[in-house]
């Protein structure tokens, strides 16, 4: 049971040190303006929903999310590999996945993703 | 003027974020927290070469991969008002005690004084609470 409770302390901390200004913990944070607690994303929003999720080192899938944790920790299911070789872009299929929070980077919905032409040069003429 | 402060006031106003790996995010900022995490809506995506170009309905950043954020001039200003007011509205509960000091901006150490409120603030806070 102790083991336990101080895994979950260790993991938190983990996901503290993403960010350096983090460091203080919760002592810092009742003095800044708006002291967060919960989550900025409602991932349940995207229940059953296709995501597309970025991780460091630049690889990227797309996925339905069938769960989540606090962490960021994903569950996605007909996962599809995006693969940005030399010889062009191609695809591979992963299944069920699990997918671990700390390493994602970007997260957003594959409803209204598309490749677009250069929106700036329309603003700046 | 603290990082963090000032883009909690960048709530719904557009910004460029850049990330470590290049690519660049124009959206408006939603929410963000004290890891610097945020999430946009209405984002223009560029990659990392800047010659491709995606539109994202809403996407989640993670505050360790940004390398910065380009918010609006004009937030400055706004930032230091709402400074200014939270300083004043802090100082009328206990005029008397710190009223005899003079008003804003014309403390002994000259207008320094005044940009060096937030600190101070901060200090005085912590000493009623004991």
């Amino acid at each position: 049971m102790a083991d336990r409770g101080r895994g979950g302390a260790g993991r938190g901390a983990g996901l503290r040190g993403g960010a350096p200004s983090a460091r203080g913990g919760k002592s810092s944070a009742p003095s800044m303006d708006k002291p967060k607690r919960e989550a900025i994303l409602d991932l349940a929003k995207y229940q059953n929903e296709r995501i597309r999720v970025k991780f460091t080192g630049g690889r990227e899938v797309t996925g339905v999310l069938k769960g989540f944790d606090q962490l960021l920790n994903l569950v996605l299911d007909d996962v599809e590999e995006q693969l940005h070789s030399e010889s062009g872009p191609s695809t591979r299929q992963l299944g069920l996945v699990v997918l671990r929070g700390p390493t994602i980077t970007l997260l957003s919905p594959v409803d209204g993703f598309e490749e677009i032409a250069n929106p700036f040069l329309a603003q700046e003429a | 003027m603290l990082p963090l402060s000032l883009l909690n006031a960048a709530q719904n106003k557009p910004m460029l974020v850049e990330l470590k790996n290049g690519e660049t995010f124009n959206g408006h900022l939603v929410n963000c927290d004290n890891f610097m995490n945020i999430t946009l809506r209405e984002v223009y995506q560029t990659s990392a070469e800047g010659d491709r170009f995606w539109k994202l309905k809403e996407c989640y950043i993670r505050g360790s991969t940004i390398k910065y954020l380009r918010v609006p001039d004009q937030l400055l200003d706004v930032v230091k008002d709402e400074q200014n007011r939270a300083r004043e509205a802090g100082r009328g509960p206990r005029g008397g005690g710190t009223g005899g000091r003079g008003g804003r901006g014309m403390s002994q150490r000259g207008g320094r004084g005044a940009a060096r409120g937030g600190p101070m603030r901060g200090a005085r806070g912590r000493g009623r609470g004991i």
